[in-house]
């Protein structure tokens, strides 16, 4: 196919991606911070880390503000990491794929976009957030599963699908470091509920494993508990399907075998750190496994749309 | 507009309003809450109770009652959306309260099934024990791991006119409301997340670990390897949600009593993959109905041979078989006297005046008095078979006084409370006083742990006191404030430290066609 769809394609699956975890993380982060912090707050994110981890500056006196937080990377059409700006990038990339994706995804994503830009969104973020990520939720869970019932399983999807798969690593790698970094890495036994809150996971932990939320636990799960769909270990295997089914030779790429290294090394290690890993030695393992990402879709970029305009 | 002039809102005389001080003056604990009604105001407060039903209604959080025009299904769970505010000093005192009373309830438990100690000193007469509904003769002689029989409990507290709480009725069966509290706590959040404003209001989200926890603590089985489950009559039962959403917020097993099973003595689950061992058992169900051998033999919820393998020590149910004797409504009168007796301890809590009708003495007194008093059969929970002397017609009185001359052991009588007040939004958002009482939930593993607050009931109509909610009553999310300052809600706390990696990647993007391009393609296809 055109390298520049598979482009588009893959960076329509990173935005949508992008826009539903920001919108989770700062739903989270809103329900935790309205009641006061328990006596083991453990292991959370805040809104300062939350707007630092996206790439956003703080005012002068250092401190943000929960409205401004919210707004910021909610609605702030100029803040290109803002749940808007991903929709908005996301609609744009699909009405260049128009012809590729189905018109039921189309329309969706179409229609999410339109409602987020005419809606009252301001007022709604103001009188309760809830309803406006809930909206973002549900719209990306539509898209994706229009994508699953609708999509020609071809190149075009597996480029959809290695996009969307690769953002939501980076994205729970992003969260994971910022959290432990901010647990101060001394103690690392506190109660990481906040973080499988902001990523929806909570029910999965508690029916895959038993004992109390705490930190170590809920970052090995995150990381590497293959059987939750959105740990970073189940990412990286979709990831690597789904380009080994683009690939017109996979063992040669370089994209494949970082990935099928990858995966096996964050079995390998999920072995090796069953309960001893402390906070500092998680934190490592999720910045390896990032910067590896990293140079995956540094890969990807170079084999498959080196010859796309404009490609990065 | 009521509240922009707070004048309008009136306390009634005599009765205790939790936010207003006579005169209409906000309390201090309060003044921040009625200063973000005010802001929020009638018309988007109604509005809030409109997406309210919708979510509920939507998540399934419903329940089923007995209106006016006689039973109605699946209505959303009533939660009106102004809190009732506990400072943080009233609720240590609870706590305390409650902690010891639980401790002595359990200790009487273990008492009636054991040494009768108390009924060896004179103070409970053995004659009342044993006639008890809930009296469990096949508890004799067992003893449960940690001597714990009360793992659940929940207290109905009652706040009087001069505003000091007193306890209305034990509950250490299988007290039910847990997570409504948890859902009204989430609800509150999402609806009108401005309230929390300059509140530091504590969380109640712990409640599933802290049972969790305690069920294993329980658990004849090694650590981290026992197999807790919660037990429910069936999905026909009207708390059905409470067990599903406990089961599901617990991560373990929702059993029903065709997945049990006992072989030699142990209790099995019947799974794909052959019979699993079941260690502790979170059990929604009377004793009546656990073992067709031992109970009634008619029962079709229970598991035949279970009392057998709880006798061997191989499973624990919470709460302990046998434990409605000690919430029985006569037996709460002793109460105060066990805890003299097993702690050594003055009540923190007080009672309600009681009278035991089966006494000749205090059943003439009472009766002499019986426009004044309350009358409630002792074996009933739910509210069902109370009347209200102040509020019940003379010649309906008089009936009820040969009902009670018939069995008055099965009778007490109790003096008038009038429950505590705090404003309540009516349809169209406007605020009125409506009297309330007050749920906490315990939870007795290796320790007594008390969730913040507890669950709010309200009685929705004027004047009322009747808060069940299977008779109409509906509940407010209810906050325990953390010592300290509140925070200013959109500010940071001072002490959040930003503390990013410094080698964390800066999110990508995919480079943009160039802006003369775009342009360009927009000329050239005209």
């Amino acid at each position: 196919m055109l390298a520049r769809i598979a482009h588009e394609l893959y960076w329509l699956g990173r935005n949508l991606s992008r826009a539903e975890h920001t919108a989770r993380m700062l739903d989270g982060v809103f329900q935790a911070d309205v009641q006061a912090r328990s006596e083991e707050a453990g292991v959370t994110l805040s809104w300062g880390s939350l707007l630092a981890m996206m790439g956003g500056e703080t005012d002068d006196s250092g401190v943000p503000h929960r409205d401004q937080v919210l707004r910021s990377l909610t609605l702030d059409a100029d803040n290109p990491a803002s749940v808007v700006a991903c929709i908005g990038r996301a609609r744009e990339g699909a009405r260049t794929v128009r012809d590729v994706i189905s018109q039921e995804m189309w329309e969706s994503i179409n229609t999410t976009n339109l409602e987020l830009r005419e809606g009252d969104l301001s007022e709604r973020l103001r009188v309760g957030p809830y309803s406006v990520y809930q909206y973002v939720k549900e719209r990306s869970a539509l898209f994706w599963g229009l994508t699953r019932r609708t999509m020609l399983r071809d190149e075009a999807y597996s480029f959809l699908q290695a996009g969307g798969r690769l953002e939501s690593a980076d994205m729970m790698l992003r969260m994971l470091r910022v959290a432990l970094a901010a647990s101060g890495g001394g103690r690392d036994d506190g109660h990481a509920l906040s973080l499988l809150q902001a990523v929806g996971g909570m029910q999965a932990y508690r029916r895959a494993v038993p004992g109390p939320p705490n930190a170590g636990p809920v970052v090995r799960f995150l990381l590497f508990e293959r059987a939750y769909p959105d740990s970073v270990a189940a990412s990286v295997d979709l990831l690597e399907q789904s380009l080994n089914r683009a690939d017109d030779n996979p063992r040669n790429a370089e994209p494949v075998l970082r990935l099928l290294r990858l995966s096996a090394d964050l079995e390998f290690r999920r072995r090796a750190e069953e309960d001893t890993a402390t906070a500092p030695r998680l934190a490592e393992i999720c910045e390896q496994v990032q910067a590896e990402l990293g140079k995956v879709d540094r890969d990807v970029h170079d084999r498959y749309f080196a010859g796309a305009p404009a490609a990065a | 507009m009521i509240l922009r002039e707070p004048h309008v809102y009136r306390p009634q005389p005599g009765v205790f309003d939790e936010v207003f001080a006579p005169g209409g003056v906000p309390r201090e604990y309060a003044e921040a809450l009625v200063a973000e009604l005010t802001k929020l105001g009638p018309a988007e407060l109604a509005g809030a109770g409109r997406r309210r039903d919708a979510i509920f209604v939507q998540q399934g959080i419903t329940f089923d009652a007995t209106g006016e025009d006689g039973p109605v299904k699946d209505r959303p769970f009533p939660l009106d959306l102004v809190p009732r505010i506990l400072p943080s000093h009233e609720w240590d005192h609870i706590k305390r309260g409650l902690a010891q009373r639980i401790r002595a309830l359990n200790h009487f438990v273990d008492d009636v099934y054991h040494a009768r100690e108390i009924v060896h000193e004179g103070i409970v007469p053995w004659q009342l024990i044993v006639s008890r509904p809930n009296f469990a003769r096949q508890m004799h002689g067992i003893r449960p791991p940690g001597g714990v029989y009360c793992h659940v409990a929940g207290c109905d507290l009652v706040r009087d006119a001069d505003g000091s709480w007193r306890v209305l009725e034990d509950n250490v069966r299988t007290p039910s409301g847990i997570s409504y509290v948890l859902e009204n706590r989430t609800a509150m959040t999402r609806l009108v997340p401005q309230l929390f404003n300059r509140y530091r209001v504590r969380r109640v989200d712990h409640y599933p670990q802290l049972l969790l926890a305690a069920l294993r603590a329980v658990a004849p089985a090694a650590e981290g390897e026992a197999t807790v489950v919660v037990w429910t009559p069936g999905s026909m039962n009207s708390a059905y949600f409470e067990h599903s959403f406990l089961a599901r917020q617990m991560g373990v097993e929702l059993v029903e009593a065709s997945d049990l099973v006992v072989r030699d003595d142990v209790l099995y689950m019947r799974t794909t993959s052959g019979l699993k061992r079941v260690h502790a058992v979170y059990r929604r169900l009377d004793d009546d109905f656990i073992d067709p051998l031992e109970f009634r033999p008619d029962s079709l919820l229970g598991v035949p041979g279970l009392m057998r393998a709880y006798r061997s020590g191989s499973v624990a149910l919470a709460n302990a078989v046998g434990t409605g004797v000690a919430d029985d409504k006569a037996i709460y009168h002793y109460v105060p006297e066990m805890i003299r007796f097993y702690l050594g301890e003055e009540p923190i809590l007080q009672n309600v005046k009681t009278f035991l009708l089966g006494d000749p003495e205090q059943c003439r007194y009472a009766l002499e008095r019986m426009d004044q008093l309350v009358f409630k059969p002792t074996g009933e929970s739910g509210g069902k078979g109370v009347f209200i002397g102040p509020s019940t017609p003379a010649d309906e009185l008089e009936g009820l006084r040969d009902v009670i001359l018939r069995q008055p052991e099965k009778w007490i009588a109790q003096e008038v409370v009038k429950l505590s007040t705090v404003p309540t939004a009516g349809l169209d958002g406007t605020l009125a006083p409506r009297h309330v009482d007050l749920r906490p939930f315990a939870v007795f593993g290796e320790k007594i742990k008390i969730v913040p607050g507890g669950l709010t009931r309200v009685a929705m109509n004027e004047g009322s006191m009747i808060v069940n909610s299977s008779r109409g009553g509906g509940s407010k999310d209810t906050w325990v404030l953390d010592d300290g300052a509140g925070t200013d809600g959109d500010q940071a706390s001072p002490d959040e430290v930003v503390n990013v990696p410094q080698s964390l990647p800066g999110l990508r993007y995919a480079s943009w066609t160039g802006q003369a391009q775009q342009q360009q393609q927009t000329r050239a296809g005209e």
